[in-house]
């Protein structure tokens, strides 16, 4: 008996600005934007650099490491794609790399009721289709190792 | 700031009118609009002949924003023709990105003589097509939503629900708290006759047992999406001294600062109601203790005490315990949201809360007027994107 089809959740559809960051995942890497000028780095990706000014915008393969900003454990179940997932956890990172550079992902493997502000977390990359891979998040189990 | 100071006590607000607010209303957003519009300018005493400017923040509630004139959404244009005026306007502003910036530009265009009568209006409908207000359901998340979509996350109580659930964790507050505001919502619009939720008071547990859409917020946590139109009438401090009644505009704060951050985190929210606090006091030369009475945007309940906080009426993290002992009541030292808020009078986007802070400061406000001849304080949005303060005083300051 064939398993039910994967139900896919919307797809993001890359613009100029975010080419970068879904092939990089597509090929494996968690990259984000940063400035080849000043180093700041951006999530999301921006057109500009708006601490320098700088037009020079690059992906730079990122650590993956961070802890847990903040979070959403959803019981609502009127979100396309994920109606049969609740409760379901999202989780803003608060990435090493920099303060407040923040990426959304779920946070897989852990369940909704130990989910916790400053949880540390680090990237895996799930392939959805051909085209697409998500960045997703795990809890990290030795928070000593920095990445750096 | 030198900018938003000169237009102090330059400008009134002289008429505020409503349209019937209904879940769902037979009529079109056009007609609504034509009741609110006519139902202001009985208010200031004028007719549409007067009138020679219009602004409002013509967004549709349909995801995408596809903007069908006089259905979803009421473009100048429109309101000019459905007031008689097409030909006779001087000045207009379909504002960007919220209702507040349609109201910084109406007061300025009156400070400077664009108009003598500018009319702020919001027009809203709740769509019945494409999954429901503003509902995402589309195969792919382009733009911001690229970055969240593919994650679950669309609906807008999840984007700053997460920054209520990092405040509660921060700074310790509960469901019990929040409680007291939703409660006081529902005792004032018992005194608002365009209230949706007039008539329905709930209890606490009413509140703290209401369904869990997502870790912390409660179905009572977000607003009703309604259909409706509200509009206020603006002119020059000199005209409004012929009128019966007036709301003087002291000063305001605005950006049109869009966080950064996805979600947006909590601390550049925080830091954006922040900003444009100050930028209001500074212009208005007011201080929290010349306020009488806060109407504080409430599309999620959070945003009140972010914007408590950021006003500088308690301290970061201390908004939870500020509500509590009557202190926000009508008969309290800070009364908010008199009129019950959007959570207890629809989804007015924002328009609810100017009209109520300029009625407070006119007068006007019937059974929950508050009589301390103080200032009246609007804080309009979600502290960030377009959002806006402003300060209604019943004499010039």
């Amino acid at each position: 008996m064939n398993s039910p089809a994967k139900v896919l959740p919307p797809l993001p559809l890359p613009g100029l600005e975010s080419r970068g960051f879904w092939e990089a995942a597509r090929e494996g890497r968690f990259a984000i934007q940063r400035c080849a000028d000043c180093r700041h780095w951006f999530h999301p990706p921006g057109v500009i650099c708006t601490q320098c000014g700088s037009e020079k915008l690059v992906f730079e393969t990122a650590s993956g490491l961070g802890k847990v900003y903040s979070f959403s454990v959803m019981y609502d179940k009127r979100v396309r794609g994920f109606e049969q997932r609740v409760p379901y956890i999202s989780v803003w990172v608060e990435l090493d790399e920099q303060p407040l550079l923040i990426a959304v992902g779920n946070l897989v493997g852990v369940d909704p009721k130990d989910v916790r502000i400053g949880l540390p977390v680090e990237v895996f990359l799930e392939k959805l289709t051909d085209d697409v891979t998500l960045p997703q998040f795990r809890h990290r189990e030795r928070p000593e190792v920095s990445g750096r | 700031m030198s900018a938003a100071r000169s237009v102090r006590n330059k400008v009134a607000v002289v008429g505020v009118g409503y349209s019937d607010i209904e879940r769902r209303s037979q009529r079109t957003a056009a007609a609504l609009t034509r009741d609110a519009l006519h139902a202001a300018l009985t208010d200031a005493g004028i007719t549409a002949a007067d009138v020679d400017g219009l602004a409002t923040y013509p967004e549709s509630p349909v995801f995408g924003n596809p903007r069908q004139d006089g259905i979803d959404m009421v473009s100048c244009g429109l309101a000019a023709r459905i007031l008689g005026i097409g030909n006779r306007l001087r000045w207009f502003s379909d504002a960007e990105p919220l209702i507040p910036v349609a109201f910084v530009e109406a007061v300025n265009a009156v400070a400077a003589g664009a108009c003598d009568y500018a009319v702020v209006y919001r027009a809203m409908h709740n769509p019945d097509q494409g999954g429901g207000y503003n509902a995402f359901t589309h195969e792919f998340a382009s733009g911001k939503r690229q970055w969240m979509a593919p994650f679950g996350v669309h609906r807008g109580y999840q984007f700053y629900g997460q920054s209520y659930r990092r405040y509660m964790d921060l700074y310790g507050a509960r469901p019990e708290h929040m409680a007291t505001l939703i409660v006081n919502n529902r005792v004032n619009a018992a005194k608002n006759d365009k209230a949706y939720f007039r008539g329905q008071l709930v209890t606490r547990e009413d509140y703290v047992n209401s369904r869990l859409l997502t870790d912390a917020v409660r179905l009572l946590d977000c607003d009703l999406p309604v259909d409706g139109a509200a509009a206020l009438v603006l002119t020059s401090a000199e005209r409004a001294r012929d009128h019966a009644r007036r709301a003087y505009v002291a000063g305001y704060g605005m950006y049109p600062w869009e966080p950064r951050t996805l979600g947006p985190a909590f601390d550049e929210l925080w830091a954006c109601g922040k900003a444009l606090s100050d930028a209001a006091w500074a212009s208005s030369g007011l201080k929290p203790a010349d306020v009488g009475s806060l109407q504080l945007y409430d599309g999620y309940s959070y945003f009140v005490y972010w914007w408590l906080e950021a006003l500088g009426f308690c301290a970061k993290g201390e908004a939870w315990q500020f509500i509590q002992d009557g202190r926000i009541a009508l008969d309290g030292e800070a009364p908010v949201n008199t009129f019950g808020g959007q959570l207890a009078e629809g989804r007015m986007h924002g328009i609810g809360h100017f009209a109520e802070g300029a009625r407070q400061a006119m007068g006007t406000a019937g059974a929950r007027q508050i009589k301390n001849g103080k200032a009246a304080l609007v804080g309009c949005g979600p502290l960030g994107l377009g959002s806006g303060v402003f300060l209604f005083t019943p004499e010039p300051v």
